[in-house]
């Protein structure tokens, strides 16, 4: 069968809301559009440490899911780092089909980011989305120093705001809707908190395309 | 949970949990290296203390207070002598715009920086043999004209460059104005002669009473050596232009010093005696005049109050207790008596800051004061005197035209010192001069081996702020005090009024340094790392290594880092330096594999060895 993956890759406590977000508003959207998918995290890898790795799953398809019962995504056409560092850490792009996509939360370039990107060649597209910048987010990792121990700032974010995407998460889903068309802007708009920088992030994407070649 | 999908390698079937090593054991850190849950990386990057950046001569005043700190006064003394070659002589009479710009004076009380660099002056002096060597000998000679300091810095390190160094020194002895403008209770004849020693011994030739255009022609110079260093300062005095300057009894600060200083003196004093002018000549000589036996001596300055005299605060102070009279906002304008001084002429006066006019403006208006003296000594600043220079090289400020590496135009001549800082901005004080003739020195090495000058590359760039330091590691500690002669003894008398630190005052005051922004090995990293990611093999600046596999940046080392000389610098920065994981928490096969392998041996190695 065919269905098309998004694997979110993010930090624990710190960015996990993020990642939650991203893949349950874009499953949402794709059921309301009268499609099959879920969405699910990975509790695998542990996520209650501080910056340490974890991912989010969801599957988009046609059809019935077959195989709701996997755990991973063993092929991910679509891959987003919430936080830019991780670029360097994974290895996210195994079992990615010729064609993908990634997404990274960086102030940096798709230019200077591609070397960073291991099997680089299967990506038909690259894109770079200052998500932090754009929903002027407070733990903005370069001011960590400022900031101190703000930096947790999702953890218990679901207790303190039950809105979907207030923050960073919003940039990151408009670069995912809008270079792969996975679900409709109009159905997955209105579920935003953040409109503004979902829109900014519209209009300010890096994208890099790339021609792919069978890995 | 279904783990259906999840890539598990074969090395990782290996029942080994329970035995794995912790991280603090070797390979421990292999075993699951969590450096990529890092986004910000700990660099050890030292900043320049303010210190090092105030100073004329940029000695590595950090570096020698740390190894004092230590005990290691040796390897102190060689490090100060890198910049400086005289440190007993700098150690009493610097103005210490360290001590000014230390950052511990915004804390409590700044480091008393001159003293330490005395006590290790005086113990350079006290060596059989300096530590400095002169260099291999290139077969190069330089004459270097004038042995003030910036001529005696200029020829040291020139020495130590391998150069046949001759200094003409125009006096009877050397020591320019080291000797001839610093009275002998501030610098001991002795010490002088003992650092001019020092020159003699790195194989320098001093001539004394050798003055140029007289004894040696511009183009003696030039045809004799292979480059020469025009270090002459400013020795004719400025006057005041008031009428009857000619009297008798009216002295000039600097001569009047100078001559004191060479043995030469014939003056006698009255019992009253007004000094005019503010500046440090000026306090100099009324501190003096009352050794060479005046009663009453007034000084006499147009600036308005004491805080607008260009002076060091401190002698200032020393000769208000000495008792000293100060008059401000007057100016004179005549000498008055029959043939010799009776009295001054005084009218109020303040600065009008006119550039092209008199920068002075005289109210003749208002009375005139009557103000009876027998001496005045008039000490408001010098100028030079370059009959013997070529026209071209002079310039509208009276001093000599340089390029900015203190080169005269296109030949081997160069200039350093007072006679080129005259009106460029810079404090005309010895450590500058230093400062001048050091530079000059490696820029005439340059030119003569036909490499390009460059303009000075600081390596490094940054300042150290205190707000970027941990002031929780300091507690506040007051600044060992220099003993000082008693203000009613010392009027008297030629000894030395400030004194020296012992031993154990010196290590207390070099143990107050911050280290601002330079690594100091205080190990502070190493022991409040949570996780050992910081390796010392020994404990030393610069020993330190982030184990980077591992470090999870969280940053503790670098907020409790005391001295600031750790930074976090975002993880992009750098291309490489992260193990890249196969799975979110599962680790490179090449690692475990390694391990497991290890770990399958167990069984057949000999249980002693495990």
């Amino acid at each position: 069968m065919i269905y098309t993956e998004l694997t979110v890759w993010t930090r624990g406590i710190i960015m996990d809301k993020e990642g939650r977000d991203i893949v349950n508003s874009v499953s949402a959207s794709a059921r309301l559009e009268g499609k099959y998918a879920q969405a699910m995290e990975n509790y695998v890898d542990n996520p209650d440490r501080t910056n340490a790795p974890t991912r989010k799953y969801c599957r988009v398809s046609d059809q019935v899911l077959e195989n709701e019962l996997t755990y991973e995504n063993e092929r991910p056409n679509i891959v987003v780092l919430v936080e830019e560092t991780m670029v360097k850490g994974w290895d996210y792009m195994r079992g990615m089909p010729p064609g993908g996509t990634l997404v990274i939360n960086t102030h940096y370039t798709p230019d200077y980011m591609i070397r960073f990107v291991p099997g680089a060649e299967r990506l038909a597209q690259l894109v770079c989305v200052d998500a932090a910048k754009l929903a002027d987010h407070k733990w903005l990792y370069y001011r960590l120093g400022q900031l101190g121990l703000d930096r947790l700032s999702t953890e218990g974010a679901a207790e303190r705001s039950k809105a979907v995407a207030p923050d960073i998460a919003a940039p990151l889903i408009a670069a995912v809707v809008k270079s792969t068309g996975i679900v409709k802007r109009e159905t997955i708009e209105p579920m935003i908190a953040n409109k503004k920088a979902f829109q900014m992030a519209f209009d300010e994407l890096h994208i890099l395309p790339l021609k792919p070649v069978a890995a | 949970m279904s783990t259906k999908g999840t890539h598990i390698p074969e090395w990782l079937k290996v029942p080994f949990a329970g035995i794995t090593p912790a991280p603090t054991q070797e390979k421990g850190q292999d075993l699951f290296p969590t450096g990529n849950w890092r986004f910000i990386r700990p660099v050890y990057r030292d900043k320049l203390p303010p210190c090092n950046n105030a100073c004329g001569t940029n000695e590595k005043i950090q570096g020698y207070l740390d190894l004092v700190k230590r005990g290691k006064y040796l390897d102190a003394y060689a490090l100060i002598k890198e910049d400086m070659p005289f440190p007993s002589v700098t150690g009493r009479v610097c103005y210490h715009p360290c001590e000014q710009a230390c950052n511990r004076g915004q804390y409590d009380e700044a480091i008393s920086i001159r003293a330490v660099e005395r006590f290790l002056g005086d113990l350079g002096q006290s060596l059989p043999r300096d530590v400095v060597k002169p260099g291999k000998p290139n077969g190069k000679s330089v004459a270097v004209v004038g042995s003030g300091p910036a001529g005696h810095s200029a020829a040291y390190q020139l020495a130590r460059l391998g150069y046949k160094v001759t200094i003409l020194e125009k006096s009877p002895k050397a020591g320019g104005l080291n000797r001839g403008g610093i009275p002998d209770w501030v610098l001991p004849q002795d010490v002088l002669d003992r650092e001019v020693q020092r020159l003699v011994e790195l194989g320098i030739t001093i001539k004394t009473n050798c003055e140029v255009g007289k004894d040696v022609t511009w183009d003696e110079l030039k045809k004799n050596y292979d480059a020469c260093v025009l270090a002459v300062g400013l020795t004719e005095p400025n006057s005041v232009r008031a009428e009857g300057e000619n009297k008798e009894g009216v002295l000039y600060g600097l001569p009047f010093l100078r001559d004191i200083g060479m043995g030469t003196s014939k003056v006698k004093l009255g019992a009253r005696v007004a000094v005019i002018g503010g500046g440090n000549t000026a306090i100099d000589c009324a501190r003096e005049a009352l050794r060479q036996g005046a009663v009453e001596v007034t000084m006499i300055t147009v600036e308005s109050d004491k805080q607008e005299m260009p002076c060091v605060a401190e002698d200032l102070h020393d000769m208000l207790e000495e008792g000293v009279e100060l008059v401000h906002g007057r100016a004179m304008t005549a000498v008055l008596g029959n043939g010799k001084v009776e009295a001054l002429q005084l009218y109020p006066a303040k600065f009008s800051g006119a550039i092209n006019a008199s920068p002075i403006t005289i109210n003749r208006e208002a009375a005139a004061e009557r103000f009876a003296v027998d001496n005045v000594i008039i000490a408001v600043g010098q100028h030079a005197s370059l009959a013997w220079l070529p026209q071209e090289f002079k310039n509208e400020r009276g001093t000599i035209r340089i390029d900015r590496f203190g080169r005269l135009g296109d030949t081997n001549f160069f200039a350093a010192g007072d006679i080129v800082q005259l009106g460029s901005g810079q404090p005309l004080m010895v450590v500058n001069a230093v400062g001048d003739g050091k530079r000059v020195a490696f820029n005439l090495d340059k030119v003569l081996k036909g490499e390009p000058l460059e303009p000075r590359k600081i390596t490094v760039d940054v300042i150290m702020d205190l707000n970027r330091m941990n002031m929780t590691y300091f507690p506040h500690f007051p600044r060992v005090k220099q003993a000082m002669l008693n203000p009613k003894s010392r009027r008297t008398t030629q000894d030395e009024v400030i004194q020296a630190f012992t031993e154990e005052q010196a290590l207390e005051e070099a143990s107050r340094c911050f280290s601002c922004g330079t690594c100091n090995a205080c190990d502070n990293c190493y022991l409040v790392c949570p996780e050992p990611c910081i390796a010392r093999p020994a404990r030393s600046n610069g020993l330190y290594k982030i184990l980077v596999d591992y470090c999870k940046g969280c940053r503790v080392c670098i907020e409790e880092c005391p001295t600031g000389c750790l930074e976090g610098v975002p993880e992009l920065d750098f291309e490489t330096g992260v193990v890249r994981m196969d799975t979110a928490f599962a680790i490179s096969p090449g690692l475990h594999g390694r391990q497991a392998q290890e770990l399958v041996n167990l069984a057949s190695r000999p249980a002693k060895e495990i």
